[in-house]
């Protein structure tokens, strides 16, 4: 009895549940630094790991508002060369027990900037497998920049073919104009032999005093 | 157009000018265009009457601005009938300021789009570099005869082209006709692409370009559905430029920013035309060359890109199997024919504008090439672009391989890089079958071969492969904004020719351009063009777009020339039409002139038109490109039953004008009891003081 009583205190922790590896509550993240910092790249090791679980610990504070949280309550495995592994949150007051996914899954996406800028990777490159990221916003304009250029393009236009409109306009006014005064030097082509009959256009001839019949002058 | 008709033995020539005493009813400002179109009878001519119209130095007897003129014909011999017809113009015809911008206009209009986007299509199509074989030759067989006989016809008629082939032979206005119904159809749906020209160009002005990005979706968790399958690039041209729905049942409200962009483009076109040749005249100086600059900063950009001279090696490595193909030459055939722009009547109507002895010939020669020689180029440039897009995806697609297999046998990063991609996923297909399987459906087969091979023409590609290349090069707000100002430049430049062919066929009718200013008609036209193009702004109006551009303007323009090459050399004369060169240029025309002319334009052209029939007869239902919104591709549809019956009503009311207007003249004058075998001399001379 005493021997079943030493196997099973030595055995239960051997046969005792692996939190982290066993759970549906854990995130697979991946980390892809090289490509993320080419020649800058840093080395993984146990500190990185180390700011990783803090990181977590600061989500999870920030989204409970509880101070209680901490780097022992963030427990990692299945590390490997990739640099990928899986995590699973404990709550503070009780090990054995995790704390859901949901409630993982928006600590994370809540503080994702944050744990991003730690590290100096992207939503690209430092992925949680199963949080999908939040994309940025897109940028709203009061006016669409479009429209404005429109309306420069337009307006220029516009005005241009006014300024045409009206050159046309004046131009057959000033033809007009000459048509019904007789101005010698007009630019068409047909030249005149200087006849009288340049006058037959017009009606205002050249007032030929002789002819006139207006007496006014020898009044007898 | 004045119709006085004399019967009897004799009339005499007068003038009626000795008393001045007004003899007409006309009033001419500047200068008297006096047209004399006799119609003779068999016997006369025979008599080897030739008659020619003097020149009126009556001016002189005359004098003044008020010249009434009035000119009969005498004839000593017996005439059955004249008619006369003669036709007089308030103002000298307006010309070209210097011959260079006639040359500029013609190389505005030639150079379109066609060149940026079908050429380079189907050099890829047609193996590379020996597709230039079939292409010269066709050039040298049909593009520059057929040139340089419309320029002909045009310097010499002075009239647009319904004028100029009434001239030639009553019988034949409907041709006339015909090219002026055909340039409408083609003015209504080609300022739609410079509609959207200028809202990319306008779109371009922003940080991110936003073709760029897919948008995010409501909750921002991820790219909306449409985006996400098919590409960006694709999603802002289907979407949010058309907004195009999915198929040519449905109809949508017309989209209000395409529409305002089509009025911009017509407001433009009109300002370009509105004074006519002047207007036209100063704004080639621009259409025309700017196109080449840009061209030429593309190419320098062009092949310093990474990865631009795979696609430059790939056009060029010419493969000459291709050319056993007769598919080949058909496309080289068509193609020279499309690209120069022959029978709308534009080159008619713009020839219409030289003086008498302008040197066209030199100068069709000349056009003609540098419009080969802008296609050759601009296939480089696009090959480049080609070449760097297909790169891009290339090294792209490696990139996700190398990640997929990082991520599924959590290798470290350093093991594999992108160059032994392929090594890996291989070596990793053999040492772990079943983890490898899992993820099969994920891994793609890169080929930097197949990215090349993807040829596309048209709209796609000038929307949406070139926008793809643009917003993958540093500072691509910059080649954005330049790349579609060049658009817009080959696309205004080829409206104006499509335009003024409406508008001087017009203009030369007296009862409108008597009744309403040149301004008024050219805005009246335009307008008329605005209104109906708004029907290619609602959510269908792509697949209308496409309905008239693969049938609007291309059986009946290869009718149209075909007549207009019969006519000229069997109906006109070929003996004729080179006194008339003759006259014009002072020399005539040499044997490979008359060659092409009478005998192998004609027989190419009509082997042309029955292959485009039996292609239409053997391809069964006619049948279109829709955008499935949720495959994010195009699905092929077939036409319904409205569509089949407009496109045929496209067919038929152009190719039907020169048919039924030679029934109609020739009912009138069995009508007017007139014999009925005319012979028709054209004595059209100016009169240039």
């Amino acid at each position: 009895m005493l021997a079943g009583v030493l196997l099973l205190i030595f055995l239960s922790p051997l046969v005792a549940q692996d939190p982290c590896k066993d759970s549906k509550d854990g995130f697979k993240v991946r980390l892809s630094i090289k490509t993320a910092l080419g020649n800058d790249a840093y080395e993984w090791n146990e500190s990185e790991m180390f700011l990783f679980r803090s990181t977590v610990a600061y989500a999870m504070r920030k989204q409970t508002n509880q101070d209680t949280y901490n780097i022992e309550n963030i427990l990692v495995c299945n590390d490997t060369q990739r640099v990928s592994f899986v995590f699973v949150v404990t709550s503070p007051d009780n090990q054995a027990q995790l704390i859901p996914k949901a409630q993982v899954e928006q600590a994370v996406r809540q503080n994702k900037r944050r744990i991003n800028s730690a590290f100096l990777l992207s939503d690209m490159t430092l992925e949680f497998v199963g949080i999908p990221p939040t994309l940025s916003a897109p940028i709203t304009y009061k006016t669409q920049p479009w429209l404005i250029v429109f309306g420069v393009v337009i307006g220029g236009v516009a005005v241009g073919i006014v300024a045409l409109l009206m050159s046309t306009a004046s131009k057959k006014r000033r033809a007009k104009g000459k048509a019904a005064g007789l101005s010698e030097e007009d630019e068409g082509i047909v030249k005149e032999n200087g006849t009288a009959l340049s006058g037959l256009g017009g009606n205002h001839g050249v007032y030929n005093q002789a002819f006139s019949n207006d007496d006014r002058f020898t009044q007898l | 157009m004045e119709f006085s008709k004399s019967q009897g033995q004799a009339s005499s020539l007068w003038f009626g000018g000795s008393t001045s005493e007004p003899v007409g009813t006309f009033s001419v400002i500047h200068q008297v265009l006096v047209g004399i179109i006799l119609s003779i009878d068999l016997n006369v001519i025979t008599a080897g009457l030739t008659m020619k119209l003097l020149r009126h130095q009556i001016n002189g007897h005359i004098g003044g601005r008020q010249t009434d003129l009035l000119l009969c014909l005498s004839l000593q011999i017996e005439l059955k009938d004249i008619i006369i017809i003669i036709i007089m113009s308030k103002e000298a015809r307006p010309s070209w300021d210097s011959p260079m911008q006639f040359v500029l206009a013609c190389v505005s209009y030639a150079v379109g789009l066609g060149n940026v986007w079908r050429f380079p299509y189907l050099c890829q199509m047609h193996g590379g570099g020996g597709f230039l074989i079939p292409y010269l030759l066709m050039l040298v067989l049909e593009g520059i005869p057929l040139f340089c006989m419309e320029l002909a016809i045009g310097q010499k008629m002075r009239l647009g082209s319904i004028g100029a082939w009434t001239a030639i032979s009553p019988y034949l206005g409907g041709l006339g006709i015909a090219s002026v119904v055909t340039s409408m159809y083609l003015c209504l749906y080609y300022n739609v692409i410079n509609a959207w020209s200028f809202w990319y160009l306008f779109h371009s002005f922003q940080s991110v370009l936003p073709w760029a990005e897919c948008p995010v979706n409501a909750n921002r968790t991820g790219y909306l559905e449409e985006c996400e399958v098919a590409s960006p690039t694709q999603y802002f041209f289907y979407r949010e430029t058309l907004n195009i729905s999915s198929s040519i049942d449905e109809n949508g409200g017309i989209h209000m920013g395409q529409a305002l962009c089509l009025l911009l483009a017509w407001i433009i076109v009109y300002l370009f035309i509105v004074r006519g040749v002047k207007s036209t005249g100063m704004v080639v100086y621009f259409t025309a060359t700017f196109p080449y600059v840009v061209l030429i900063i593309y190419l320098i950009r062009g092949v310093t890109l990474h990865g631009a001279w795979n696609g430059v090696k790939y056009m060029f490595t010419p493969k000459l199997e291709q050319l056993a193909n007769p598919q080949t030459w058909i496309n080289a055939a068509t193609q020279i024919f499309f690209s120069l722009g022959l029978g709308f009547g534009s080159l008619i109507a713009f020839a219409s504008y030289n003086h008498h002895n302008n040197n066209f010939e030199r100068q069709a020669v000349a056009v003609s090439l540098i419009n080969s020689g802008t296609s050759v180029f601009a296939s480089i440039v696009t090959f480049a672009i080609y070449g760097f897009k297909a790169t891009f995806n290339y090294e792209n697609c490696l990139e996700r391989m190398r990640l997929l297999m990082l991520n599924t046998f959590d290798l470290s990063e350093e093991t594999i890089s992108v160059e032994n991609v392929t090594e890996w996923i291989h070596h990793l297909n053999v040492s772990y079958p079943e983890r490898f399987a899992a993820i099969a459906s994920k891994v793609e087969d890169c080929s930097l071969e197949a990215e090349l091979d993807t040829a596309v023409e048209g709209t796609g590609l000038a929307f949406i492969v070139y926008s793809e290349a643009i917003k993958n090069m540093p500072l691509s707000q910059f080649w954005s904004v330049l790349y579609f100002v060049m658009l817009l430049l080959l696309g205004m430049g080829s409206m104006l020719g499509n335009v003024t062919a409406i508008i001087t066929p017009l203009g030369d009718i007296k009862l409108l351009s008597r009744t309403f200013s040149n301004e008024t008609i050219n805005g009246l036209v335009c307008l008329l063009c605005l209104l109906l193009g708004f029907g290619f702004t609602s959510r269908s109006g792509n697949y209308w777009f496409t309905i008239f551009n693969e049938y609007a303007a291309t059986l009946s323009l290869l009718f149209i020339v075909f007549i207009e090459v019969v006519s000229v050399c069997y109906v006109y004369g070929l003996r004729r039409f080179e006194k008339d060169i003759e006259d014009m240029l002072g020399h005539r025309p040499n044997w490979y002139w008359k060659v092409m002319w009478a005998a192998v334009s004609p027989l190419l052209l009509f082997g042309l038109f029955i292959f485009y029939i039996i292609n239409y007869i053997q391809g069964g239902t006619p049948t279109y490109q829709a955008w499935d919104k949720h495959l994010g591709k195009s699905v092929v549809q077939e036409y319904p039953a409205y569509g089949q019956a407009f496109i045929a009503l496209l067919l038929v009311s152009s190719l039907s004008c020169v048919p039924l207007v030679a029934l109609y003249v020739a009912c009138r004058k069995k009508r007017r009891g007139t014999p009925l075998r005319k012979h028709a001399i054209n004595t059209v001379t100016t009169s240039t003081v």
